[in-house]
């Protein structure tokens, strides 16, 4: 078990450099969860994911699975807490002040032109995470099932999760 | 708009509880929601500030909760503000937290580990194609094109953490904007 303060401190970090929409989250916490503290097995990294987009909050209630790993029940609720606290800080800066931003061509423009590198690095933790968690015919075809509905029908995800986990339970 | 008497906390609590459980589908569908509740049905802000709003929360974190952050702070500023987000975030987190015991305590039963199964591989094809949907959308030319490949080679070839990655990208977009203005 961590101490609550250096998991407030983690996912404050994390909270800072969330940029272009949640899916960056993925690559991120992964690194610090799975690889760096060894939180969480790719395996329940993956399962924490599926939970998270259970609910129709952002992708970012990652940190409420891992925190809780991390730290039971208060653990999930100082991650939530602190992944939240630099965005909501942000947008009650802008919400005071957004008359007077003048700047904001400046920042909109880094913005935009950093999502090509947060597209790459969505891409990048496709890749890495089906490579090393992925493995039999069984789970290929799934993907590919999985792939299709996303790309060319408009069922929500969450169904689509929750399908899938009847899928599994019923061919396992 | 309704100016003379403020809007109570706990109606702002209360109707962003309620777009925080019914708001299935994230993301866009939850904007969607936030709008026509709050523009449409309660006229608590206007449609062209939402859309401000709606700008400066794809700065930093999910937009669905900036959007939340927002519309609460024009109502009853920072309280207000916060009240919205805690609302919002409120359910999910619940909902999110006892998901996790469940699973954290009966991980180990046979069927759990079979839904999972066919759980996970969905979840990478679903990540495969919000990359393929956002490159679409954000890859414009050949600049963005080889950031990209520069990000997916330097975390899938050379390892290198994500983070780093993003500030790289930052430190060069903020030099390119720089650059443009000065040449505009």
């Amino acid at each position: 078990m961590t101490s609550l303060v250096s998991l407030a401190w983690i996912y404050l970090r994390i909270g800072l450099v969330f940029v272009g929409g949640g899916y960056v989250l993925i690559p991120l916490l992964n690194h610090i969860m799975v690889e760096q503290y060894r939180w969480l097995t790719l395996r329940q990294f993956l399962d924490g994911l599926a939970l998270s987009q259970l609910t129709p909050g952002p992708l970012a209630m990652l940190a409420t699975f891992t925190g809780f790993r991390a730290g039971g029940f208060l653990g999930g609720l100082v991650a939530t807490v602190f992944i939240f606290i630099p965005c909501v800080v942000l947008m009650l800066i802008v919400g005071r002040n957004y008359h007077r931003l003048k700047r904001i061509d400046l920042i909109k423009g880094t913005l935009d032109g950093l999502l090509p590198a947060v597209v790459g690095l969505v891409a990048a933790a496709a890749w890495n995470l089906g490579v090393s968690s992925l493995s039999g015919a069984k789970e290929l075809i799934i993907m590919a099932i999985g792939f299709a509905i996303f790309k060319w029908t408009k069922v929500s995800p969450m169904l689509v999760i929750l399908g899938a986990g009847l899928t599994g339970l019923l061919i396992n | 708009m309704n100016k003379s008497k403020p809007v109570s906390l706990k109606e702002i609590f209360l109707t962003f509880v309620k777009i925080g459980l019914t708001g299935f589908g994230g993301g866009m569908a939850i904007v969607a929601l936030v709008e026509r509740i709050c523009v449409h049905e309660k006229n608590w802000i206007s449609s062209e500030e939402f859309l401000h709003g709606l700008a400066f929360g794809q700065i930093l974190g999910p937009f669905s909760l900036n959007v939340c952050t927002f519309t609460g702070h024009h109502l009853r500023g920072i309280r207000g503000g916060v009240t919205a987000a805690v609302g919002f975030i409120l359910p999910s987190f619940l909902l999110v937290s006892l998901l996790s015991w469940i699973y954290f305590t009966y991980n180990k039963l046979p069927q759990l580990q079979a839904a999972l199964r066919g759980t996970n591989p969905v979840i990478i094809s679903l990540i495969v194609v919000v990359a393929i949907d956002m490159g679409r959308k954000q890859i414009k030319g050949a600049n963005g094109a080889l950031m990209a490949l520069a990000a997916f080679g330097a975390t899938v070839l050379l390892n290198f953490n994500a983070a780093w990655v993003l500030l790289a990208a930052a430190l060069w977009s903020l030099g390119m904007s720089l650059y443009r203005r000065e040449n505009a």
